[in-house]
């Protein structure tokens, strides 16, 4: 027996011509042009939101709401480093070259390096947003700032990678980041503290920060690169997997990969100790009961995304009108997962021997109060902020609530994205119908809210009969689809080809 | 429901592409008696499973599964318990939990129906509180038999149930069977194992006693 390391650079070179003598060149080239033309044409579409976004006519956070900004993103883009690895390798390398007698941390440098390219480059950006919104003026090379805080995350979440205490540290740092960023800008949003006149942050202390930085992130990435060793071969397998599995997401355009991994690894990291289902509910009803109970962390955020509609208050009412659509969908999303489980694969519905009617029904409760609760709070929230149009619209989450409920549960029965329709043909390249009929899956019933959707895009005042009337149409369309797309004869969700 | 056969196959014909696999097939389980298919693997008892089970549609042939035809309708459900499709489970439930589900959605109580009990018998009682994907390949095939004995049902339609069980496992199963068939229950399964076959009570029924043989091309004169 040799312990000799074999190089890996020759081994790498061999996979890379091997690759490339597989490869269609037409075929490469033909992948180029479709993504640098569809880059081209999306920037293209949405320069003006982009602009809005990055800089607004007129900036409004202060120094603290920049600097909570600041903590959401470093919250956000943490979190992101920790879910994908960072430090991972793809599949194949996970199955032929994790377990070969190669220099682990050349293996494992590459991805250590990419990861820390996009963070930098997603930190630059941040920065810039964070500079074309606030009031205070400061030089570009904040950017670089930002992208060297970046490079730094990166580096903090591989050495939490290969320790456990450090992680669960960083991933709670990284939470608690992203809450309280969140609630300075929600109470900036409300007015308070009102925003103080903008000054310019001085260059000299830009550059000194920026140099300090580039010192610290330089010596980090050194002493990175050698720990890269330390990280166990569970750690990599699993950030492999987690890569992998995202890349499938957005190649197959299944986002359903990415989701059921997610959901997967949360529950197989959970104790749970057998609770008995409560009896005077309907048994479907008191398993989603039972699974909401299950993950206080999503109902406490759950809970405090109702003041997230504040942060829009000043922004144009169809980015308001959005947030209340996708945030009372999101909210009942919480139990759906039960539902996608048995549009998947309906073998415990046969065991169940309930009708098709009698699950949506049972399933249907949960999330309705689940997304109730939370639009009728969303509403009183931006009602008591002044951020709505004359009248009383809170009463009208009675109507955002059930038609949420039923579009996430319109969105689970989906299952799966089709990819037996035909596609359409575009100068974009292929575009396939499956994607877009599951990504509109949910969405289109929310035609149940276009009188308070109109009315909140044109600043209407809501009358009492105007609101009686949308929550009349929610509640019938509801409870037709209920109805219509369920029956009595059949156990599975979807009606058999 | 006793005035028909639990199963009557007629007939069946069953190809994939251009093998055939089932050639007018012929089987009856009468009500309360138990059946179990024997033979190599290929040979088709899987298939004969799931078309009695309503989830494939032969190609030619009758099936009545007490004199109605298999579906995807609750009542039929409700009187067919089956292990023919590979088990899921639901996020964010207990083994123990699943069972109680079970018990609720068919209207019984899970105290009476006894499913510490039935967890118990099935060696799962350290791992109720253990989330089914967690568990060996064996212990959730335990757990899928145990779901389907502990629901009430008039028929059993088990595919291979002795598969990786220990012996202990399989003496325990084929007794259960046994049980379920001397309270009136009906039974269709397929097996490797004719000792277990025997000891759930079961008459064994090879597949080539089954399937008529195709019939000769007639040879060009």
């Amino acid at each position: 027996m040799t312990g000799a390391v074999v190089e890996l650079r020759p081994v790498r070179q061999w996979i890379r011509r091997a690759q490339a003598a597989h490869r269609d060149r037409r075929e490469s080239f033909g992948t180029a042009y479709t993504t640098v033309f569809c880059v081209a044409v999306l920037a293209a579409m949405f320069q003006g939101p982009l602009v809005a976004v990055f800089r607004p006519l007129a900036p409004r956070l202060s120094g603290s709401g920049a600097l909570a900004a600041g903590a959401v993103c470093t919250g956000l883009l943490l979190l992101a480093l920790r879910r994908l690895g960072p430090v991972t390798v793809s599949r194949p390398a996970a199955y032929f070259l994790l377990t070969a007698p190669v220099s682990r941390r050349r293996l494992l440098a590459p991805a250590m390096r990419t990861a820390a390219a996009g963070a930098a480059l997603t930190g630059g950006l941040a920065a810039l947003g964070i500079l074309g919104n606030a009031v205070t003026t400061g030089s570009y090379l904040l950017a670089g700032t930002g992208a060297l805080l970046g490079v730094l995350l990166t580096l903090l979440a591989s050495a939490a990678q290969a320790r456990p205490r450090l992680a669960a540290l960083t991933d709670t740092a990284a939470r608690l980041a992203l809450a309280v960023g969140l609630a300075v800008l929600v109470a900036e949003a409300t007015g308070w503290p009102p925003p103080l006149p903008g000054g310019e942050i001085a260059t000299s202390a830009v550059v000194t920060l920026t140099g300090a930085l580039a010192v610290l992130a330089t010596i980090a990435l050194l002493l990175g690169v050698r720990d890269l060793a330390r990280t166990s071969n569970e750690k990599i397998l699993e950030s492999a997997k987690a890569t992998g599995t995202l890349a499938d997401s957005v190649y197959g355009m299944e986002p359903s990969f990415l989701a059921d991994m997610v959901e997967r690894r949360y529950w197989a990291h959970r104790r749970l100790r057998s609770a008995r289902l409560p009896r005077r509910l309907p048994p479907l009803t008191g398993q989603d009961v039972l699974l909401a109970r299950r993950r206080p962390a999503r109902l406490a955020w759950t809970a405090a995304s109702t003041t997230w509609p504040l942060l829009l208050s000043s922004a144009p009412r169809w980015a308001l009108v959005i947030v209340l659509l996708a945030g009372s969908t999101l909210a009942a999303r919480a139990t759906t997962g039960t539902v996608k489980t048995d549009a998947g694969n309906p073998v415990l519905l046969r065991t169940l021997g309930l009708s098709s009617r009698q699950v949506v029904q049972q399933r249907f409760w949960v999330p309705a109060v689940l997304a109730t609760v939370w639009a009728t709070t969303a509403l009183t929230l931006l009602q008591l902020a002044g951020a709505l149009p004359p009248g009383q619209w809170w009463p009208l989450g009675l109507a955002l609530g059930p038609v949420g409920a039923v579009a996430a549960i319109r969105a689970a029965r989906t299952g799966f994205v089709r990819n037996d329709l035909l596609p359409f043909e575009t100068p974009m390249g292929t575009l396939p119908t499956g994607a877009l009929v599951y990504a509109f899956a949910g969405v289109d019933l929310m035609i149940l809210l276009l009188p308070m959707v109109v009315g909140l895009a044109q600043g209407v005042t809501l009358t009492w009969t105007t609101a009686v009337f949308q929550i009349v149409i929610a509640l019938t369309g509801v409870r037709l689809y209920l109805a219509v797309s369920t029956g009595t004869d059949r156990v599975e969700l979807a009606r058999r080809g | 429901m006793v005035d028909h056969p639990a199963v009557q196959v007629n007939g069946v014909q069953v190809s994939y592409g251009s093998t055939p696999v089932l050639v007018d097939a012929g089987l009856v389980v009468p009500a309360g008696a138990g059946v179990c298919v024997t033979g190599d693997n290929g040979v088709g008892k899987s298939t004969l499973l799931r078309c009695v089970s309503g989830l494939q549609q032969p190609d030619a042939g009758t099936i009545r599964v007490f004199g109605a035809e298999p579906g995807g309708a609750p009542e039929f459900w409700r009187a067919v318990a089956t292990t023919v499709e590979p088990p899921t489970w639901y996020p964010g439930l207990t083994a123990r939990e699943h069972a109680e589900l079970v018990c609720r959605a068919h209207g019984q109580d899970p105290e009476d129906a006894g499913v510490d009990e039935a967890l118990a018998r099935f060696g799962l009682a350290g791992h109720a509180d253990a989330i089914p994907p967690s568990l060996s390949s064996g212990q959730k095939q335990r757990l899928t038999l145990a779901l389907a004995l502990l629901r009430p049902s008039s028929l059993l339609i088990l595919d291979e149930p002795e598969q990786r069980l220990d012996p202990d496992g399989r003496a325990m199963v084929a007794e259960m069977l046994a049980g379920y068939l001397s309270t009136g229950g009906s039974l269709l399964l397929a097996s490797h194992d004719d000792k277990f076959a025997v000891a759930s009570g079961a008459e064994l029924v090879t597949m080539e006693r089954l399937s008529r043989p195709a019939p000769a091309e007639p040879e060009e004169s």
